[in-house]
Parts: structure tokens; C-alpha cells; sequence
């Protein structure tokens, strides 16, 4: 299992939603060494918890309709306590981790969010003007953060 | 005097639903309406695109079941094209929808309904989920992401991803399974397999505990109706339509799925989007059928695997003749899951299964197609008509879970007449209530083309129409 695993959530078809899958996208195409292993989801789902418990940095990357738009911001994410768990069919970044923990034993100590702040949510696969410029700043924070382990 | 209550929204579903409970005056259940609340409607703008389009098109209807959709669509489209397959590619289909099979029934085994079974129907809602799973029996829940894992990997190793995969093609596949996929999909199977087994003992183990439920939960005789092979094995990617009785007799057989229409009408009501689909025979609603896992352990003779076959012959001795109680869904869910790992397992065996022959390619040579498989749910039927130029001129799609529906009505009436009295809602009769209608998993989504959030209300009405009380819950 790859040290680093970079989960990239979005809707590639929903505007500056799909902030993370062109962030996932850049990554894939060299950005990042082999040791990442990257994936671009639509939802958090229970599914990603194994491989989450045996990662030991894990980043996961979003976009953010609270930010200003092409803001990016990194912050760490905590565990969520299991009271405060309801599963639908999407579960968030802190969930994630506590569901690792739970039913896989293991929780990476590294477990960061990259947001990227968003305006647009239209149908529409192309990114407005400030998310689309914000892409390679986000690469660049998931490369720095992945060069700390 | 009389009253309605109303579930809004129907939780742990796949879409939008109410319920509404009609009261006479003495306080009981006189009648019950299971409302589907959005409309998508998916046949009527897909008209004017081009067929080649649709596979992936129609795949968008859903986010659970993409792959049946996708799979329904290109055999359609194949007929359009008046094509016959390579066996590669058909073989490669077969497996992709057995994938979805398990990827599916584990979501609504694990994730909607075990809950239920391991912590009860009164345990409070907050806690029967998942995560309520995990703190109570972690390994449980642990096969239960993992088996949904298994599904979902063999999909996006086929697809190239797992929601809306585009690789399944009018005329095959787009790429052949590599020796490197065929390997790493066979090392995942013994893993799935053992889990697999292990969930049906437990299920097996907890059903007792169950006999109120099982008696109660759209337990009443009706049609099956299913695809079988000529061996009357389950079929879930081709083979004839068989409709079967409670008696277990069989009614009509060999029917060509192409024909549906001379045998399967379709009706609507004004207080759902979901059509009401009946087996013309018997006229509506005494066409009333079931589809889906109950229907197709039903219907055959075995399940088709070694071990399932042995799980099929303890399932089928519950009862003489069919198995009636739709809570048995479950139970036929996780044969269903046993049987595909298994099949999956006998098709990678095969060393044809890596063929590189696996596209024909022709042009425009019929103008209607009809595709039809069985989705998870139960039988999906597409069928398109389309112009000199290939534009999609008509569309009709019969979900799996539309062919349920008037069961599903009735199995909420007679659930509801059992747990429900008196002028308010206790939770343990309300989420009974949502349960009957969770062992069918409806997807309903695809039934109405709707998209949603999954909530459920259920009101409590005076038969006058006003409302006594109402019990609304966010998806």
C-alpha cells in the first residue's frame, strides 16, 4: 500500500465542483511521485476506509462553497466521534477516518483537507475563471504537504 | 372518525418517497398509498439523440445501478444494429453485471437494512445505521464494505470506473480483459466468497427473530416474474421471461423478453410518478408480480453454483411453493451475492474470458431494439424506436422496481394494518412500515427517473382526507 493516498471528491459535471477531480487529474499526470496513490470519487463512501487505515498520510481534497472563490486552504482533519456518525451515502472526511479506525484498526496520523473555494455549481464541465487558476496552487499545497512525510 | 398519517420521507430507500396511511374510525388501517414523488423523465428527453448515445446516457439514471442501465441500453442498441456479440464480450457483460449484483445487494443488505436486523426495528433511528453496525458488530460490518468493495473494484477494473462506466458499447465491450485484471479480480474472490457464506449463516441465525415481520411484510401469494436459461437456472444478462405462481407452478414460460408488451401492461395512478406494470392475463391490479431476488429464487429449479445451490434448496424448503414473504428478499439478496461471486469465479476460469475479439461493429439496421436483464432489483427492460438517421424517435423504460410497485402497495397496507393503531405513529410501527418497503430496495431513481435525497414521510389521514398526523424524515 502506497504511504500517501490522496482522495479527491467532486462532480466533474457541476462546474468548480469538479475542482477536485482536475486537482486529482493534475496529480495523476506526474505531479506527485508514485509513492501517492490517487483517487478521484463523487462521494466519500464507507468503501474508502481500508484504504485509508493503511495509508499513513491521507489528503483529501474538495471543493468549498463557504470560501471565497479559488481560495485554497489546507487544514487538518480530525477524527469524528462514532455518536456523531449518521451514514447516508456519503460520509465526510472526519467520518472517514473514524470509520477506518473503527472497522480496520488503523487511522493514517496525517490526515489533511484541501479545499478550494468555489462559486459555481451550474451544470457545466468547465471551471470558473478563479477555481481554474487556483488548480495549480492546490497541486502545489498537496506536493509540499506529501514532501513532510 | 378518520384520519391519515403521513411518513415523509421513507428513509433508507434509493429516492424520494411518502407514505400514507388511511384510518377509519375505529382507530385502523383502511387504506395505504406508497407515493414515488419525482419525475426525471428520462424517456421523453432522450428523444431526438442519437442511439450510440444512449448507453451512456441512460447509465446516468442512476448512481447505484448504472451498470443495468448501461447493459439494458446496449442491448437495445445492439438490436438496433442487428448485431450478434462476440462471445467475449458477452461473457465480459455477464460478469460486469453480476459485479453490480453484488455491489448493490450489499449496500442494501449492509448499509439499509442490517441495521434493522442487528439492532432491531425498535432500536432508536439514530442508531440504526452503519455506524450503529459497527459498534455492535464491527466484523459484520466490515464484510459488508468489503463485499460492496469487491463488486465496485471488478467494475471499475472492467470500466476503467465505477459509476457511469462507458466501456459496455453498442456491439460489445471497448477493451478485453487483461491476464493482469483476470489474476487480481481471481485473488479477490476467495475473500468474497468466505464472507459471503458467513453474512448468510448470521442472517440465518437472526431470522427467527423475525417470524412477526416475516409474517406481515407483503407476505401475500402473487406472480413472479424473472429471466431463466433453458435449464431454469436464474438468467441475469439473457434468456426467456417466466412468470410463476404462489403455488410455485408456472404460468407462462419462454416468453420472448422483445414481446413484452403483448404480455406486460402498464398503468398509473394519480398519486405516484411510478407506473404500475401488470401481466395483462390477469387484467390490473390482479396481474399484481414480483420481480427481483425473491422472484428469481422462485422461478427456477436451482440458483445455477455449487454453493448457492445449497443455500437455494434451504431457502425453498421454507415454504411449499414460492416463498411469499417479501422480507425473504433479504435472504434471496445474499444467495444472489454467493451465486455471483461464484459465477464471476467460473467465468474468469474460462481462458476465453481474455479474448481481444470483443466489438462487432454495424451500422443502422432496425428501427426499434428492445434490451432487457435483470438489474439488481429485477427485470429492466429498455426499448427504443429510432429514425433513418438513428435519432431516438420513442423510449420506454420498465424498471425493476416499477414491476413491484403494486406489490409493494399492498405489502405496505398489510403491514401497516398489523403494526399501526390508534391516532399516533410509535417509531418501531413507523420504521416497520418503511421496512416493508426497504426489503424490496427500491431504487427509486430509476423508477421515476427521479433524482433525490432519499426522504420519506408518512401521513395518517381521516378518510375525509384531513390529516391526523404526520411523522417526516430527511434522507
Amino acid at each position: 500500500m502506497k504511504p500517501i493516498l490522496v482522495l479527491a471528491c467532486g462532480n466533474p459535471l457541476r462546474s468548480d465542483d469538479g475542482a477536485g477531480w482536475r486537482v486529482a487529474e493534475a496529480l495523476r499526470d506526474g505531479a506527485v511521485d508514485s509513492a501517492v496513490s490517487v483517487h478521484a470519487v463523487q462521494q466519500f463512501t464507507p468503501e474508502l476506509a481500508e484504504e485509508i487505515s493503511q495509508a499513513e498520510m491521507v489528503i483529501f481534497v474538495d471543493s468549498a462553497a463557504d470560501e471565497d472563490a479559488g481560495a485554497v486552504a489546507v487544514s487538518t482533519v480530525a477524527e469524528a466521534p462514532a455518536s456523531t456518525a449518521r451514514f447516508t451515502h456519503s460520509l465526510t472526511p472526519a467520518t472517514l477516518l473514524s470509520l477506518a479506525r473503527r472497522l480496520f484498526g488503523a487511522a493514517p496520523e496525517k490526515a489533511l483537507l484541501v479545499t478550494v473555494g468555489a462559486s459555481r455549481f451550474e451544470l457545466s464541465e468547465k471551471l470558473s475563471e478563479p477555481v481554474a487558476r487556483a488548480i495549480p496552487e492546490a497541486v502545489a499545497a498537496i506536493r509540499s504537504l506529501a514532501l513532510t512525510l | 372518525m378518520t384520519r391519515t398519517i403521513t411518513i415523509d420521507p421513507v428513509t433508507r430507500l434509493e429516492g424520494h418517497a411518502k407514505i400514507t396511511l388511511r384510518m377509519n374510525g375505529h382507530g385502523e388501517v383502511e387504506d395505504a398509498q406508497f407515493h414515488v414523488t419525482q419525475l426525471r423523465g428520462f424517456e421523453k428527453f432522450c428523444e431526438g439523440r442519437p442511439y450510440y448515445e444512449m448507453p451512456n446516457l441512460m447509465s446516468r439514471i442512476c448512481g447505484i445501478c448504472p451498470v443495468s442501465h448501461l447493459l439494458a441500453s446496449a442491448k437495445a442498441c445492439d438490436a438496433i444494429l442487428a448485431v450478434r456479440i462476440p462471445p467475449a464480450a458477452g461473457r465480459l457483460r455477464r460478469m460486469l453485471n453480476l459485479a453490480q449484483i453484488i455491489q448493490s445487494h450489499a449496500l442494501s443488505f449492509f448499509y439499509l437494512s442490517a441495521p434493522d436486523l442487528l439492532l432491531g426495528m425498535d432500536a432508536p433511528p439514530a442508531e440504526r445505521n452503519l455506524f450503529g453496525l459497527m459498534q455492535q458488530d464491527p466484523e459484520l460490518a466490515r464484510g459488508g464494505v468489503r463485499l460492496r468493495k469487491f463488486g465496485q473494484q471488478i467494475i471499475e477494473m472492467l470500466c476503467g470506473k465505477r459509476i457511469h462506466p462507458g466501456w459496455v458499447v453498442p456491439g460489445g465491450v471497448n477493451e478485453p480483459l487483461s491476464l493482469q485484471k483476470r489474476h487480481d479480480i481471481l485473488a479477490m474472490i476467495p475473500d468474497a466468497l468466505a464472507t459471503a457464506q458467513k453474512t448468510l449463516l448470521w442472517f440465518k441465525m437472526r431470522v427467527e427473530s423475525y417470524r412477526e415481520e416475516i409474517r406481515t411484510f407483503a407476505n401475500f401469494p402473487s406472480l413472479f416474474m424473472g429471466l431463466v436459461t433453458p435449464d431454469d437456472r436464474p438468467a441475469y444478462y439473457e434468456g426467456k421471461l417466466r412468470f410463476t405462481d404462489a403455488a410455485g407452478n408456472i404460468v407462462a414460460d419462454k416468453l420472448d423478453p422483445a414481446l413484452y408488451a403483448e404480455y406486460i401492461g402498464e398503468t398509473a395512478e394519480p398519486f405516484t410518478y411510478m407506473k404500475f406494470p401488470y401481466y395483462k392475463p390477469l387484467g390490473y391490479p390482479d396481474g399484481m408480480y414480483r420481480v427481483g431476488p425473491l422472484a428469481r429464487m422462485n422461478i427456477v429449479d436451482r440458483a445455477g453454483t455449487p454453493l448457492a445451490d445449497q443455500e437455494w434448496i434451504e431457502f425453498r424448503s421454507l415454504q411449499r411453493g414460492a416463498v411469499l414473504s417479501s422480507f425473504h428478499y433479504h435472504y434471496a439478496r445474499l444467495i444472489e451475492i454467493l451465486h455471483c461471486i461464484e459465477h464471476i469465479h467460473h467465468y474468469l476460469e474460462d481462458p476465453r474470458i481474455i479474448s481481444p475479439h470483443v466489438r462487432a461493429s454495424a451500422s443502422l439496421n432496425n428501427s426499434e431494439g428492445v434490451g432487457v436483464c435483470e438489474a439488481p432489483r429485477g427485470t429492466l427492460i429498455h426499448h427504443y424506436r429510432v429514425d433513418d438517421n438513428g435519432l431516438i424517435t420513442w423510449a420506454n423504460l420498465i424498471i425493476a422496481t416499477g414491476h413491484n410497485n403494486l406489490a409493494m402497495n399492498r405489502g405496505v397496507l398489510q403491514a401497516a394494518r398489523h403494526f399501526v393503531h390508534g391516532e399516533k405513529l410509535a417509531e418501531g410501527a413507523l420504521n416497520r412500515v418503511e421496512a416493508v418497503v426497504r426489503a424490496f430496495d427500491p431504487c427509486l431513481s430509476c423508477s421515476t427517473h427521479a433524482v433525490g435525497h432519499m426522504p420519506l414521510i408518512i401521513r395518517l389521514e381521516a378518510a375525509d382526507g384531513a390529516l391526523f398526523d404526520e411523522a417526516r424524515r430527511d434522507g
